[in-house]
């Protein structure tokens, strides 16, 4: 049993980095009602973004970070409006045209990511990649990477910061009211489409972000996208859909799945279990695990 | 609404009508079909197999063509891309066999794809070479029309862990891991079989989900510190879990993987990471091979590679150029001209099974029964290590041309 | 002849024109292409009667083509049953994954039905990887029996035997009315005396069933399946394109979606593999374009029938939220 306190660890960090995917998708959705198919290709973009920064300014990719953030929150601030022409209009439903216009994005995004750059695998040098903290008291031991320990601190701060702008800033308080009474936020002055294009640029930067993580800890091709639109579509229904809260403990949980059965168990059965026990939740709380979803 | 369907229906007639009209006319050149996943999850090692096949054809063409009785046929590529899909794999042949009537077919990167593509090619009686698909499965198919340049990784995949076996002192316990599809589990499964015969105690083996953060597993392997970490996996997944394993600090006596350590994305990602690690392969530029068509040793082919695709030839590469020429030499052999007859192919599968010719490749000699079943048993797999950035060969002992660096250097210590 | 039946005449029509091609057509590969073309028909019109009818998206589509697909497998395989009798089989098995799948998953609303499928879908990939029984990674290699013709009879008789079917059920039978009930309102439906269960679970049916009878000729035809292949994520992927930019709500919809986008694809695939990647970015455009030029699909647009619009609001399940919330805000 002396494996537990890693197996827990692992699991968490494994957590942390299910929240930084999933995070900002759910903001993205609880907002504007958007499922955002290119979730993935957003992190792809941002972690070649941040491969080639770095192969150029051989500047450690954690600092690069807010260069990311800022360049992509720029891209999805301008790119907010095009979007928000799709979905609103007579014909149609915001919801629908936005998943498939952002299903048509992704291939095009990941179809220009494999055109420019190929098909190679890439990773990202980071120096918090480079060793663990390593605790030992006689029969235990834990041993915590460095990076995986910032992707949770990482993952831990956005949502702590998200948290905070919308329950106590005026921003936030704007956004709330779009996202629940999006006619009548109008009414009160509220310009729904400059905080929809603010809310999208954070999304996009976040994911970005995220995607400069992940090649830090991983290894990052133009096709990994798909994958991750999966896993943030996952992690963010079963915290229940636009309840960003909910977000950490099922990243949390699916985490410590993981975790515990590629250490107890046979690993190969993982993912069986994972998708099972996912299944099984959605039954039982049909709107996420705290029954608190949109 | 009627108009639709009508105009629907009518751009079938015509589009069938008009692609089935290819008359078999006599030809001053070979057609060569070439199937391969050009798209797609597989897209990776599929381009490394049309790469060698290009550089085959380009090479040929250069003299001349293929010389059947003293006149040159030159030689066409014709691609159908399997997108990493059986069914468009068998799609393709299909296409190659029926609309372009292709003489011979250069085959795909994966197994997957090559049990779809076979027996479409068994139909119509069209051998094919495939200059991949190391997986055991095929072979124990045993299709008359298929054979392989490769052999598969459980004749190769023991050759490293003899070598290890026989260091003094050798690794006495290992954790052997794998991918969950048909060639890392292959690859898992033969350095399970060697490591048990050497006598090396396999702590733990596993299958793992393919593609997942391994970091769990990792943690288990690190607290029973086995001596030997060897893996079973593709492209990404190596450089994972070296990554991981410098995350949680672990540095094993050795590590081994299989392909995927030779390759360029493998060096650039991991850097000092990388030294030291161990793989197999059944070519490097290195060995002393002395080819008796186009490239006279492997240098020289690697050379050639380099000067046209910048990237650094790999043994799937090899061997997919390796293939065109042991059809190059069965042609020969045959007499055959193209377009080439039903019997003109039966006569090609006879030779090529009897063939035994040296490539800058190495010895291209096909088994005729077994398990090896029309895989090329005539190579010596070898042992590799990343060492100084380049790939060494460091065993068996009749090829070794560098001494294995054993135990790995931990992690903290590389600068 | 009434309007009423037009639309069965000509589809009658150009069954019978299909069937009758392969007389004068003896080209295998144009067949091949043809019974891949009728398959993506059959899948796309299959997913549209859950999703365009009913209004619930099922992500776990391509499940149910797997399904049928090992189970006939297995049959042929290692029971010797002939393939006749084991791809009925294979939709048997559709049929009982459905109801024991169906029966927790259609009480979830919107999106959470969508994952659900997905998960579970997802699940079954994964017991597929690790059984030995389904051969694992490896996959399944079937006894080879390469007769284009058989293939593209089956495969014609199937789909469009499904279509018949459909058309009848949905456009016809008054099970079509109440499933659309239940799409437009299903608390409402309940007070009219539909049971939304019993109906839902009939369209389930109805939906996945041809998915594994296709699935089972798959396996016989392309005479290799693995979890990668038949249970992976390209299947639901493609139906769905094809079905909603045709057109959700219609059969004739993912009927011309799946044509279109069916021989682009092979079209760019024989003729322009060197530009696979463009491939992807075209098809990206098209599906974006089709968004804000064609929000009901292709047909939807070109017929002016806007069911899909209703189809997604409640296979999303937005709107009635966001619609009551406003009512209860006054």
């Amino acid at each position: 049993m002396e494996l537990l306190p890693q197996a827990i660890v692992d699991g968490i960090l494994i957590g942390g980095i299910y929240i930084t995917i999933a995070i900002g998708f759910s903001l993205a959705y609880g907002v504007m009602h958007i499922i955002d198919f290119a979730v993935g290709e957003w992190i792809m973009l941002g972690a070649f973004t941040g491969y080639y920064l770095n192969l150029w300014s051989h500047i450690d990719p954690m600092l690069l970070l807010p260069v990311v953030f800022i360049v992509f929150g720029v891209v999805g601030y301008l790119i907010q409006p095009l979007i928000h022409r799709v979905i609103s209009g007579k014909k149609g439903n915001p919801v629908l045209m936005g998943l498939v216009f952002t299903f048509g994005l992704a291939l095009v995004f990941r179809g220009s990511g494999l055109t420019v750059f190929g098909f190679y695998s890439h990773s990202i040098p980071a120096a918090l990649a480079r060793n663990s903290f390593f605790i030992e008291s006689g029969n235990f031991f834990l041993t915590i990477p460095h990076i995986r320990f910032t992707g949770l601190f990482y993952a831990i701060l956005i949502t702590v910061i998200l948290q905070y702008i919308l329950k106590s800033t005026d921003f936030g308080r704007a956004v709330r009211a779009l996202a629940q009474h999006r006619e009548s936020a109008g009414l009160m002055g509220i310009d729904a489409r400059r905080i929809s294009s603010y809310v999208y640029g954070i999304y996009v930067g976040i994911s970005a972000m995220t995607g400069v993580l992940i090649g830090c800890i991983f290894s990052i091709t133009a096709q990994m996208g798909g994958e991750y639109t999966v896993m943030a579509f996952f992690v963010v229904v079963l915290a229940g859909m636009g309840y960003l809260a909910g977000v950490p403990w099922a990243a949390f949980l699916l985490g410590l799945v993981q975790s515990f059965f590629m250490i107890y168990f046979n690993p190969s059965y993982t993912l069986l279990a994972v998708f099972v026990i996912l299944f099984t939740i959605l039954l039982i709380s049909p709107r996420g695990l705290f029954g608190k979803g949109v | 609404m009627k108009k639709a369907f009508l105009l629907v229906i009518a751009l079938c007639l015509a589009l069938g009508m008009t692609a089935g009209s290819h008359a078999e006319e006599a030809r001053d050149y070979f057609k060569i079909g070439v199937i391969t996943s050009l798209s797609g999850s597989l897209a990776t090692g599929g381009n490394v197999t049309k790469r060698g096949y290009d550089l085959w054809a380009d090479e040929v063409n250069k003299a001349g063509g293929i010389d059947i009785k003293g006149k040159k046929y030159p030689v066409k590529l014709f691609y159908g891309d399997a997108q990493s899909e059986p069914s468009q794999g068998a799609s393709a042949a299909e296409r190659l066999a029926t609309q372009e009537k292709v003489d011979v077919v250069l085959g795909p990167y994966s197994s997957g794809v090559t049990l779809a593509v076979a027996p479409v090619l068994e139909k119509y009686k069209i051998p094919m070479i495939t200059g991949s698909a190391e997986s055991p499965l095929i072979w124990r198919e045993k299709f008359r029309y298929t054979f392989g340049t490769i052999p598969p990784v459980n004749y190769t995949g023991s050759t490293p862990i003899q070598t290890l076996a026989k260091l003094n002192p050798a690794p006495k316990s290992a954790i052997i891991l794998g991918s969950n599809d048909a060639f890392s589990k292959a690859t898992a499964e033969a350095f399970q079989d060697a490591a048990t015969k050497a006598g090396i105690k396999v702590m733990k083996f596993n299958i793992v989900p393919s593609g997942q953060d391994l970091i769990p597993f990792l943690s288990s392997a690190k607290a029973m510190q086995p001596d030997l970490i060897a893996f079973g996996g593709h492209d990404e997944e190596l450089i994972n879990l070296v990554k991981g394993l410098r995350q949680i600090n672990f540095t094993p006596k050795a590590l081994l993987m299989h392909y995927g350590v030779t390759e360029p994305a493998f060096f650039e990602s991991l850097k000092k990471d990388a030294e030291q690690v161990l793989g197999a392969a059944v070519w490097t530029e290195s060995v002393h091979t002395k080819g008796e068509l186009l490239w006279p040793n492997a240098k020289a082919y690697a050379d050639a590679a380099m000067k046209a695709y910048g990237v650094p030839a790999d043994y799937t590469q090899a061997g997919s150029s390796a293939a065109g020429i042991a059809f190059q030499v069965a042609l020969m052999k045959a007499g055959a001209t193209p377009p080439l007859s039903e019997a003109a192919r039966e006569s090609i599968i006879k030779i090529l099974e009897d063939l035994k010719v040296e490539t800058f490749y190495g010895t291209i000699d096909f088994a005729n029964e077994g398990q090896f079943y029309h895989a090329n048993i005539g190579l010596t797999p070898l042992t590799i290590q990343v060492q100084d950035g380049k790939i060494a060969v460091v065993g068996p002992e009749t090829e070794a041309q560098a001494k294995i660096q054993y135990p790995m250097k931990p992690w903290q210590e590389r600068k | 002849m009434t309007t009423a039946h037009r639309k069965p005449f000509i589809a009658g029509i150009a069954v019978l024109v299909l069937a009758a091609l392969p007389t004068f057509i003896h080209d295998t590969f144009f067949l091949r292409v043809l019974t891949e073309s009728i398959m993506w028909i059959g899948l796309a019109i299959a997913w549209d009667v859950l999703a365009g009818y009913t209004g619930y998206l099922n992500f776990g589509h391509g499940a149910f083509f797997g399904a049928g697909a090992y189970i006939t497998a297995f049959l042929i395989k290692f029971a010797g049953v002939p393939f006749l009798l084991a791809m009925p089989a294979g939709g048997l098995a559709a049929a009982l994954l459905a109801l024991v799948s169906g029966i927790p998953t259609l009480r979830l609303k919107g999106a959470y039905f969508a994952i659900a499928t997905w998960a579970m879908a997802r699940a079954l990939q994964q017991l597929a990887l690790v059984l030995d029984i389904t051969g694992g990674p490896d996959g399944m290699r079937l006894p080879p029996y390469l007769h284009p013709q058989f293939f593209y009879y089956v495969m014609l008789i199937l789909v469009a035997g499904t279509f018949a079917l459909m058309w009848y059920l949905l456009e016809h039978a008054p099970f079509g009315l109440k499933v659309k009930a239940i799409r437009e309102d299903e608390a409402g439906a309940m007070s009219l005396g539909i049971h939304p269960t019993v109906i839902k679970m009939q369209a389930y049916l109805l939906s996945t069933v041809p998915a594994g009878l296709i699935g089972g000729v798959y396996a016989y035809w392309i005479t290799y399946i693995d979890p990668a292949s038949v249970l992976g994520d390209l299947v639901t992927d493609q139906a769905v394109v094809m079905a909603v930019f045709g057109g959700l709500g219609t059969l004739i919809g993912p009927i011309i979606g799946a044509i279109i986008i069916y021989f682009f694809k092979t079209l760019f695939w024989a003729y322009l593999s060197d530009y696979q990647v463009l491939y992807l970015i075209i098809l990206g455009i098209l599906i974006a374009m089709s968004v804000v030029f064609l929000p009901n699909g292709l047909y939807g647009t070109l017929t002016g029938r806007t069911s899909g619009k209703t189809a997604i609001e409640k296979g999303l399940a937005i709107e009635a939220k966001a619609k009551s919330k406003e009512v209860a805000h006054g």
